[in-house]
């Protein structure tokens, strides 16, 4: 019961726009390497940091965002992205197909999809099988350029010296099961373009039907229905990854739904050149996470503001919850905006699902009605209900995961919270943990706890939470509470003023 | 066989030890290329993931010779540390196969510093051993060579009939690097099945051996996760011996069907994963890969 019941405590916090940083800050005391995702630069940002502030450079390109007005910027975009390019062992890439499959076939690469996603998996997992999970992304070397190519090719029926204008053939970075090279497209674009290992879709998909197998690693010591569930689950996600397709409609759901926003922007998906295997968006620049350490604190927080905001609005306004909240996954432009990628792991989430992580909210700290917080816990799945527990010690062990939301003030997000919130989280001990499980849905959220909370943990981001989150909880639609609420509130204004194609 | 009563130790730490035994011998700046070299058909077979049931089976072929097995039993420290002892062979393997010559020649001669102390008699059959008997060393050898090219066979990508007998011709020199004349060491496929053929009359199931498979294909101690896993190793092992030595064995394996087979490339999977999530494994691999695509290039 351990994992699942500490697991539906943070889902709960989820819901409410609270959360934590439970998983992540055991995280990061195991150092920042592992905190690996779906990531479309990944690997970049840590470890090797050099620092490089290209604020002034990173906002004009943010500027010239769209359409003809990119294209100006697009040469030198280019070259920059290069900069990123990670440690890829070039030298040992892959060469064929075959090579894929002995890369990545046997189970390999459904584990490593489980390591990018082990979040949802850690606490049921030997040791072993945990170090095998973080470490088997850099056991995967790249394509190689012929391949890559031999890739593109097969998808948009022409080779990348012919449907780009420029082709880099060295990949920029790893990303999900496939690689990142970086281009210009025909019309003078410089994009990103996902490329995904030959083959490997078919062999994950039929690796995932070893249920018994799975289930075997993940042994997980909660009741087999909530493993069946989690699995399933996790196997509904791997499999959508597996087509770039839908990472695209991701993408443009969300993209579409941001346009114009002050802070918050999302590459363009390039239509004509996406494909199953393939997906080219714009190429985007910007300041990796790990170069926030040399801004000011000020800076941090209005990041840290914009990624809280981007993560629940998404949920309560376009319901889908992007699941990989990776810091690899974020580029920074100073004054609070942020470009977003990666959209391979997102979870949408039907009314019924999310009315009662709504309710959860509202009964704890809007209506303070604790009764009514216990039956929407009951409603949703996430507690037995016969628990023989009194109401008393159901809020005792969940409060803690609304903290940031409790009560209108400013509060810092810090090591030392996430700390209280890992203890509770895993607090076996405690009456509740025995009662309480997660249900199917709610299991992408556990995500937020991992990423989301994770990042302002680190950023030691100060925010009134409560009042962003009031602006944002569709039962309060309260105030703007900040500059960027405020800005953000005129921008809902002309939304509402032209015609939504959205939901 | 009083020793029989003495109950084996924990298997705890068996892919741990393995792993780092393997690390330390692919070397980080070799002299040189060793005995085989990055071009050759020895170093394509590493990357098999078959590995454990072809280390598991040559294991099982190897126990069957009464007086290989009464060494084993009564000198090594197998039974003390059966997990050190097998940690030992595969660094021992490793270093032969891809360490420079030196360290190869280093291994080697120590091998045979030790093989000279171990000798006694096999109490099943009553006849005296010594570990320096070629014929001791060259069934050791054969079976070895023998599982690794069948178990290929059955979960990996079967070698080419060129591969195959380059293969156990690269392996002669494995043979006379403990002490085996030249001569006697099979050179190609066919050589090596018929000496295979030909020790068969020799072979039977002794008590150690019987104990000794018992162990290793049920190990106690084991991580649970490794332990369910060691379920389908323990199967593709004895599915992939030969039927007469099943039947010395006892053991029953229902057929391999393709269902069968894809269940133990994916748990051979999972444990290799598993193998590269320990230190240095990545790296080992990759010291490899890369002096191999040196060579192809070359």
């Amino acid at each position: 019961m351990k994992k699942v019941s500490g697991a539906a405590a943070a889902v709960v916090a989820a819901g409410a726009a609270a959360g934590v940083a439970a998983v992540v800050s055991l995280r990061r005391r195991a150092g920042p390497g592992r905190l690996r995702g779906n990531v479309q630069l990944r690997g970049t940002f840590w470890p090797h940091g050099r620092l490089r502030l290209r604020r002034g450079m990173a906002a004009a390109a943010l500027a010239a965002r769209g359409g003809a007005r990119y294209a100006g910027g697009a040469p030198r975009l280019f070259a920059a992205a290069g900069e990123h390019r990670q440690r890829l062992r070039n030298d040992l890439a892959l060469q064929t197909a075959e090579d894929v499959a002995a890369t990545l076939g046997a189970m390999k690469g459904v584990l490593m999809k489980l390591g990018q996603m082990a979040s949802y998996v850690d606490d049921g997992l030997s040791p072993g099988v945990r170090r095998t999970l973080s470490r088997l992304q850099d056991s995967v070397p790249p394509m190689s350029a012929d391949l890559a190519a031999r890739v593109v090719e097969s998808e948009l029926g022409l080779p990348p010296g012919r449907a780009f204008a420029r082709w880099d053939p060295e990949p920029i970075a790893a990303a999900s099961i496939g690689q990142v090279h970086r281009a210009m497209t025909l019309d003078g674009r410089a994009v990103a373009v996902k490329v995904q290992y030959p083959g490997i879709a078919e062999t994950i998909a039929a690796d995932l039907g070893n249920v018994a197998l799975l289930r075997r690693m993940l042994r997980i010591t909660a009741p087999s229905q909530d493993v069946d569930a989690l699995l399933a689950e996790l196997r509904e996600r791997v499999v959508e990854e597996l087509d770039y397709r839908r990472e695209a409609d991701n993408q443009r759901l969300f993209r579409a739904y941001y346009d114009g926003h002050p802070t918050i922007s999302v590459p363009g998906i390039i239509d004509e050149l996406s494909t199953r295997r393939v997906v080219t968006s714009e190429l985007a620049d910007g300041a990796r996470f790990a170069e926030l350490e040399g801004w000011s604190q000020e800076e941090r927080d209005l990041a840290a503001e914009t990624i809280y905001r981007f993560v629940f609005r998404s949920l309560y306004e376009i319901h889908a919850f992007n699941g990989d909240p990776h810091p690899g996954n974020y580029l920074f432009h100073g004054g609070g905006r942020v470009t977003f990628l990666d959209f391979g792991l997102v979870r949408h989430f039907t009314p019924a699902e999310l009315l009662p992580l709504m309710g959860m909210v509202r009964h704890l700290c809007v209506d303070h009605d604790p009764e009514a917080f216990r039956r929407e816990l009951v409603r949703a799945g996430f507690l037995r209900p016969d628990a023989p527990l009194s109401t008393d010690a159901v809020i005792e062990h969940m409060a803690v995961f609304y903290e940031p939301v409790r009560e209108n003030r400013p509060l810092t997000i810090t090591g030392d919270y996430s700390s209280a919130v890992v203890r509770r989280f895993f607090d076996m001990r405690s009456p509740v943990t025995a009662y309480a499980r997660i249900p199917r849905s709610y299991v992408i959220l556990q995500r937020i706890n991992l990423g989301l909370f994770g990042l302002l943990g680190e950023l030691t981001a100060t925010a009134n939470w409560r009042a962003i989150a009031e602006e944002i909880w569709p039962f309060v639609q309260g105030p703007p509470g900040t500059p960027i609420g405020a800005a953000e509130a005129a921008w809902r204004a002309r939304r509402q003023a032209a015609p939504s194609t959205l939901v | 066989m009083a020793v029989t009563s003495r109950p084996y130790p924990t298997a705890a730490g068996l892919v741990e030890r393995s792993a780092a035994a393997y690390v330390s011998g692919v070397p980080e700046r070799p002299a040189d290329d060793g005995l085989f070299g990055p071009a050759s058909v020895t170093w394509k077979m590493s990357g098999d993931l078959g590995g454990p049931i072809a280390g598991l089976r040559s294991l099982m072929m190897q126990a069957l010779h009464p007086l290989a097995m009464a060494g084993v039993d009564q000198h090594s420290g197998w039974r003390q540390d059966p997990v050190g002892r097998l940690a030992a062979t595969s660094a021992y393997l490793a270093t032969v196969s891809f360490g420079d010559r030196a360290s190869a020649e280093q291994a080697a001669a120590r091998v045979r510093r030790i093989h000279v102390r171990v000798r006694g008699t096999d109490p099943v059959t009553g006849r005296p051993y010594e570990a320096s008997d070629p014929a001791l060393l060259l069934w050791v050898h054969a079976a070895l060579v023998e599982s690794t090219l069948a178990v290929r066979g059955l979960f990996g990508t079967p070698l080419s009939a060129d591969d195959a007998d380059r293969y156990v011709a690269e392996m002669v020199v494995a043979a006379e690097l403990v002490g085996v004349p030249a001569p006697l060491i099979p050179s190609s496929l066919a050589g090596l099945g018929d000496y295979v053929a030909s020790v068969r009359p020799e072979l039977r199931c002794t008590p150690a051996a019987r104990e000794s498979m018992a162990y290793l294909l049920n190990p106690p101690g084991l991580d649970e996760d490794i332990a369910a896993i060691w379920q389908d190793i323990r199967y593709g092992a004895v599915v992939a011996l030969p039927g007469w030595a099943r039947e010395m064995y006892g053991y029953n394996a229902p057929p391999l069907t393709p269902p069968r087979r894809e269940e133990v490339r994916q748990v051979l999977g999972v444990l290799d994963a598993v193998f590269l999530g320990e230190p240095g494994v990545i790296e080992a691999r990759q010291r490899i890969a890369a002096r191999m695509r040196t060579a192809r290039l070359a």
